[in-house]
Parts: structure tokens; sequence; C-alpha cells
């Protein structure tokens, strides 16, 4: 298999087998678009990621690398959470910051797979918080005046489950 | 002239984001367009233009690329690569553009370069083929560039520091970052929004709008966020309330579409309150559920006048609508009713219901001393329309009951006689030999039903999907054995049947296409038993709540071999 150097914002280089790589769909389109030769003694440079988060990407692309791909999923269909594999489970248990570049990183590199289960995780994290507690874990300003925040307070709490 | 070119940039188009075309007429400029793309879908288009060939300057054509604008004097050799550069980059750009750029397409960029003099028809011809080679692909294998020269002109023409930006050491791989990549940005952008909001149910998204403006407005701003969600107002809370804060959140129901409305505890003066107030709801509203109310034949008549477009009412604990009142008000728009714990209700109810509602769908009821008589009022009109009977606790029913509802709705394909605990073996034989369409029968709390009935249903009931079996003491593992025979049977609930064995659960192994199984409650039933239950592959939810013998081994057990299930413990 021909490898291929990736190098993280901080400047750390990987080398990592092209077939793994090209389970972000930003680089494989890159290699692709560019007509870049996988033999070509390169280095694709990934300014949005660090060395530890990459170092994280490699590590979930490298255990899902034999998975079939995911099924097209309906846009608009909710999606379970509660569905995470044991193996991504232990991978995510990462304090909340980490867990925040991981999801970053997904979307900047296009995985679908990790950006699918570290949603999941997120979601699962701030299920059954209050808004003030979500707020707080995600960094959010509460912008609403007090008479607004009542107010869609009410909306919510008048509704429910059928 | 040989400059009458297009070079068509196949490997590129196949991405829909990205096209390029190069196009050389005849003119005396280079013109490079570059569309800032807000939208994956959209194209960027790079058209050069360079009939004669000689450029005076080159532009650079987004500030992100961080290219510097200058202008070049002797070009010779730089053309090509600087050109080709750039357009690798902007090739980048618009890939990594799509993740939330951010920038709006009305900020089209149009560059024009100037060509003087004359001279570099063979530079451009280079350009091109080099152009040509980069984007379809063929490769620069083996080929060395030469950064150095990029990197000395643009030194040379803009000083050390541009230098560094115009040539960066890989430049056609340098990729302009213009998404935001701080998390606190991330979570606000809409993109990333709506998709984030899909990990959650309807349900819990109420919580979500109440973290900021932004969210709130996302969400609101769409009915698909809010399905399966009604509207719920406790009338004695209301009179408290300002009608304003009312009428906008009316306004919002409208909005997110949400067509269901609970009210409870409502008084006659409550519901011309609401119809008052939320004169919308005439269009809008299509379920009603009027819960613990006070209201009158009175009130009842005005809200169902009312609401024109409602076709699902339900009545629980309204213990002053009379049957004279249902006579009065009951409208043929309703296709789905529910009559519960209303203590006027009884067989004249059922009479209207069957008389003034021809396209009944659905018919559920609760209603102590409903008796045998009232299910012979269904006429001609139900039997093509109902489909799905629930009799809850009508407790005065029999056999003869059983033998109207076979007689006159031969088409139900969902029955409900839980609780009507008179019935026996015989009526479920009746059900059995006269509803073939049955998809679900639940006979919970029907203690008179024994093995003998589920011989029946397994014979004769070959659509039967769901099957329910709560409460009914007297059944067996032989009569379980039965049942395990039906093919298409997907969910079976068989909690507190206090009879059942592991050998009962040997059966049901059998049984590959169930999909959701209770043995909840069931007393006798041993973790050995229990484990073999790995052999239905098909199983979503396992519930084994207040199973004495489920031990936590078992537990761990089943989640290894059923990843897939959901197990109540």
């Amino acid at each position: 298999m021909p490898n291929i150097k990736l190098q993280s914002s901080d400047s750390e280089i990987f080398d990592v087998d092209v077939e793994i790589a090209k389970c972000s769909v930003t680089i494989k389109t890159m290699l692709e678009d560019l007509g870049m030769d996988e033999d070509e003694e390169e280095v694709v440079p990934l300014p949005n990621v660090n060395s530890a988060i990459l170092k994280k990407v490699i590590q979930w692309a490298t255990y899902h690398k034999d998975d079939p791909p995911l099924p097209e999923d309906d846009e608009n269909k909710e999606k379970r959470t509660d569905d995470i594999s044991s193996w991504d489970a232990d991978f995510l248990k990462v304090d909340q910051g980490t867990l925040f570049e991981l999801i970053l990183a997904a979307n900047y590199l296009d995985i679908k797979g990790l950006l699918d289960v570290t949603c999941k995780t997120v979601a699962n994290m701030i299920k059954g918080k209050s808004p003030e507690e979500i707020r707080k874990t995600f960094n959010i300003k509460n912008d609403f005046t007090a008479a607004e925040e009542e107010q869609v307070r009410k909306e919510n709490e008048w509704c429910e489950e059928k | 002239m040989g400059y009458n070119k297009c070079f068509s940039a196949d490997r590129v188009n196949e991405k829909p984001r990205t096209s390029i075309s190069l196009a050389i007429p005849a003119s005396n400029s280079v013109i490079v367009d570059r569309s800032s793309n807000d939208d994956a879908r959209k194209t960027v288009d790079v058209n050069f233009d360079a009939r004669s060939a000689m450029a005076a300057g080159v532009i650079s054509y987004d500030s992100n690329d961080a290219i510097a604008v200058s202008t070049l004097r002797r070009f010779n050799e730089l053309f090509g690569l600087l050109i080709y550069n750039r357009l690798c980059v902007a090739v980048a750009g618009c890939e990594q553009g799509a993740g939330g750029g951010g920038r709006s397409a009305d900020t089209i960029r149009r560059v024009k370069v100037k060509m003087s003099s004359v001279s570099a028809q063979g530079v451009v011809e280079r350009a091109s083929a080099e152009l040509s080679r980069r984007i379809t692909g063929l490769g620069l294998r083996g080929r060395r560039r030469s950064p150095g020269v990029v990197e000395r002109v643009a030194s040379a023409l803009c000083g050390p520091a541009a230098a560094a930006a115009v040539a960066p050491r890989v430049p056609r791989r340098r990729r302009p970052s213009p998404r935001p990549l701080v998390w606190s940005q991330f979570i606000m952008e809409e993109r990333f929004l709506d998709k984030f909001f899909l990990y959650f149910t309807a349900n819990e998204r109420r919580i979500l709008a109440q973290v900021c403006t932004k969210w709130r407005d996302l969400l609101y701003s769409s009915p698909r966020w809010w399905v399966g969600l009604v509207a719920a107002l406790d009338c004695r809370e209301l009179r408290s309330v300002s009608g304003c804060c009312l009428q906008r959140f009316y306004n919002t129901l409208v909005k997110r579409e949400i067509k269901g409305v609970v009210l409870e505890s409502a008084s006659d003066e409550d519901i011309a309150e609401f119809i008052r107030q939320f004169s919308l709801s005439a269009r809008h509203v299509q379920a009603l559920s009027l819960k613990g109310c006070t209201i009158t034949d009175r009130g009842l008549e005005a809200i169902l006048d009312h609401l024109q477009v409602l076709f699902e009412l339900e009545l629980t604990g309204c213990n002053e609508i009379t049957e004279a009142g249902l006579w009065a008000c009951l409208t043929p728009r309703i296709v789905s009713l529910t009559l519960t714990d209303c203590i006027n209700i009884a067989d004249e109810a059922v009479g209207a219901v069957a008389q003034l509602l021809p396209s009944l769908y659905e018919f559920s009821l609760q209603a102590y001393h409903v008796t045998d008589a009232a299910l012979g009022y269904f006429s001609p009109k139900q039997t093509a329309s109902l489909s799905v009977l629930r009799l809850h606790s009508c407790w005065e029913l029999t056999n003869h009951g059983v033998v109207n509802i076979v007689h006159s709705l031969p088409n139900l394909t969902v029955l409900s006689l839980s609780g009507c605990s008179k019935v026996t073996d015989e009526g479920v034989e009746l059900l059995a030999e006269n509803l073939p369409r049955l998809r679900s029968l639940d006979l919970s709390w029907c203690p008179r039903v024994t093995d003998n009935a589920l011989e029946y249903i397994a014979c004769d009931l070959n659509q039967l999907e769901e099957l329910t079996l709560d409460r009914c003491v007297h059944i067996t593992d032989i009569g379980v054995g039965y049942i395990s025979t039906m093919q298409s049977l997907a969910a079976l609930y068989l909690r507190w049947c206090s009879q059942l064995r592991d050998f009962g659960v040997q059966h049901l192994c059998g049984m590959r296409a169930l999909q959701v199984l209770s043995l909840a409650g069931c007393p006798l039933l041993t973790s050995g038993g229990l484990s073999s239950l790995i052999q239905l592959r098909l199983l979503r939810e396992l519930e084994l709540t207040n199973c004495p013998g489920a031990s936590p081994e078992l537990f761990d057990y089943l989640h290894e071999h059923l990843p897939r299930c959901l197990i109540i413990e």
C-alpha cells in the first residue's frame, strides 16, 4: 500500500496509508482534483488540524478502514444516538475540548462516520441538560432579553409529545 | 491562430462543485473570474483569455488566497507558472469554501489583467498545456518544478514578505482557510446545526430552542423540527397569562405547524377565550384533546363549530358531556375519535358515533357501562371505513358483543379488547375466524383466555403482526407453542403471564421474525432459559423488567450477542 504524508498545523508529518487517508473526502478530492500522484513524495498540509487531533483522526480511520460505507441517509430523518459502538465510545472518552476539536476536524476533513459519532456523543452530552447548562457547555452567550427568555420558555413548556 | 482552444477539465468536472474552463479567444487580456461560493454545488469558473499572450500584469482575485496583487513587467517563463499556481489555489479554495466560508455568491470578483507587448506566445502555450495537465490530472510525475523562480520574482516585485505569501513551499496544495475554526462559532453555523439538531427528538428540541436566539430562530423556521408535538395547555394556568403572550404562542404553533391541541380543565369560558385568541385555529388545528374538562355540551359544540379542519377528537374525563351533546355536535369530518372515562358515555354515544361519523377510521372507547347491544349499532358505512377499534375495560362486554363486532366490522385491522374480562376462548375463536385482516390484537387483562384461544389465533390470523397477552394468567407453554408457529408476528407481549416457563421461551426462539418481545414480570423464567433468546437475531427491543430469574450476567450476555437490541432491564 502506498503511503502519503499529512502535515498537521503544527508541522508534524504523519505517514499514512493512502486508502486510510482517503476516508477523508477532502483529502480524496484534493488528490484527485489536483492530480496528485500517490507515489509523489509530497506532503499534504492540513492547516486546520493540529497533531494531537490528527493523530486521533488517523487512529479512528485506521480502526474503521474496512467499515462498509454509511448508507445515504435521509437528510431530514431523526438520528439515534444510543447506538455508538463500544470501541467508539472508548475512543471518545476524551475531554470536552478534544471532542469539539474532533468534530471540527471531521467536518473539515469531511469524514462522515467520524462526524456522525462525535455529534452523537456531543448530543448525548447535552441531552437532559437545561438551556443554561447547554450554554455553559458550548460557551454560548444568552442573548435573550428577560422577557424573550420567559416567552420562549413558555412556548416550549406548553408543548409536549403526543 | 491556434489559441481558440477550450480545455475542459474532465476530472474536475466530475465533481459537481467545481468546473473550470479555459478559453483563449481573440483579445489582449487575461480575465480571471472567480465566483466565490457559499454552496458546495456552485461552480467556479476560471476563464483564461490570452490571445496575444503577453501579460503585463497578473492580479490575484481573492483576498482569501493570500496572494498579493502585483504587477509584473517581465513575464517570460513566469506567466504560466503563476497562473497555474493560482488556478490550483482557486480549486483548492473552492473545495474548502464549501465547508462554510460564508462568502456570498454576490461577491463575484472579476479581475482584468491587461496584456501589453507581444512575445510570450510560447509561454501561454506552455502555460495552457501545464494547466490542462494539472487539471485533468495527467500528472507531472518526475518533472521538476522550480518554485524558486516564482519566489524570486515575487520577491523582486512585492518584497520578501509578499513572496512568502505568493509562493508557499507547496503552492498548489495550499488551502486558504476561510472556515471558522473556533468551536463557539461553529456551533452557531446553520450548516452544522441543521445536521446537529437531527440527533435530537422534537421533545428535546424544545430545550434547544431556549438556548439562544439563533437556535430558536433556526428551529422555529422549519416545521420539520416539531413533528410529533402537540400544544398542551392547562386552562387554569392560562387564566393568569397575558393575552399577547398567548397570542404569540399561538402564532408559533402556526409557524411550527404544530396542529394538535390538548386542553386540560377547560370550562366553557376557557373555550370561548381560546377561540377568540387563537382565531387561526379554525384552519390550523387538526387534532383536539379535552382532558378533565368541565365543559358542557354547549362548549363542545362551540369549539367543534370553530375548528373547521379538525379530524381527530379525544374526550377524556369530561363528565359534563352528555350523549345528547354528542348527537348534537359530532361532525362527519371526524375520522378518529377517542372517548375515555366520560361518566355519561354509554350505548347511546356509540349510536351517535355510528350514525354521524360515516368516515370513522379509528374509534377508541373506554366506558364501563357499554353493553353488547352498542356494538350492533355500527352501520355499513363503518364496515368500509372503520379499521381500528379499541374497547378498553368495557367490563360488560361478552362474546355476544364480539359477534356484533365480527358481523358489522369485518375489515378491522387493529382490535383491542384489553380488560374486556368477560370475553372467553369462544369469543376469540369468532374473532380469529371472521377478522382475516387483523394485524394487531390486544387481549391483555382477559383472564378467561386460555391456550385454546391461542390455537385459534395461530391457525387463522395469518397476517397478525402484533399480539398482546399481558396478564392472561391461564396461558402456558403449550399456548406459546401455538403462537410460535406464526411467521408474520413481529411483536409479542407476554407481560405477567405467570405460568410461562423456560420451555415456552424455547418455543419463542423459533420465531425468527420477532422484533419486539416482552416477558416482563414472568416469575418462573430462569437466566438459562432467557439466554437462548440470542437466537432471535432481528430483535430490536426486549423487555425483561421484573423477571426474578434475569441476572446481571444474563444482561451482559444478551447485550453482547444482541448488540442492536434495546434491552429493558
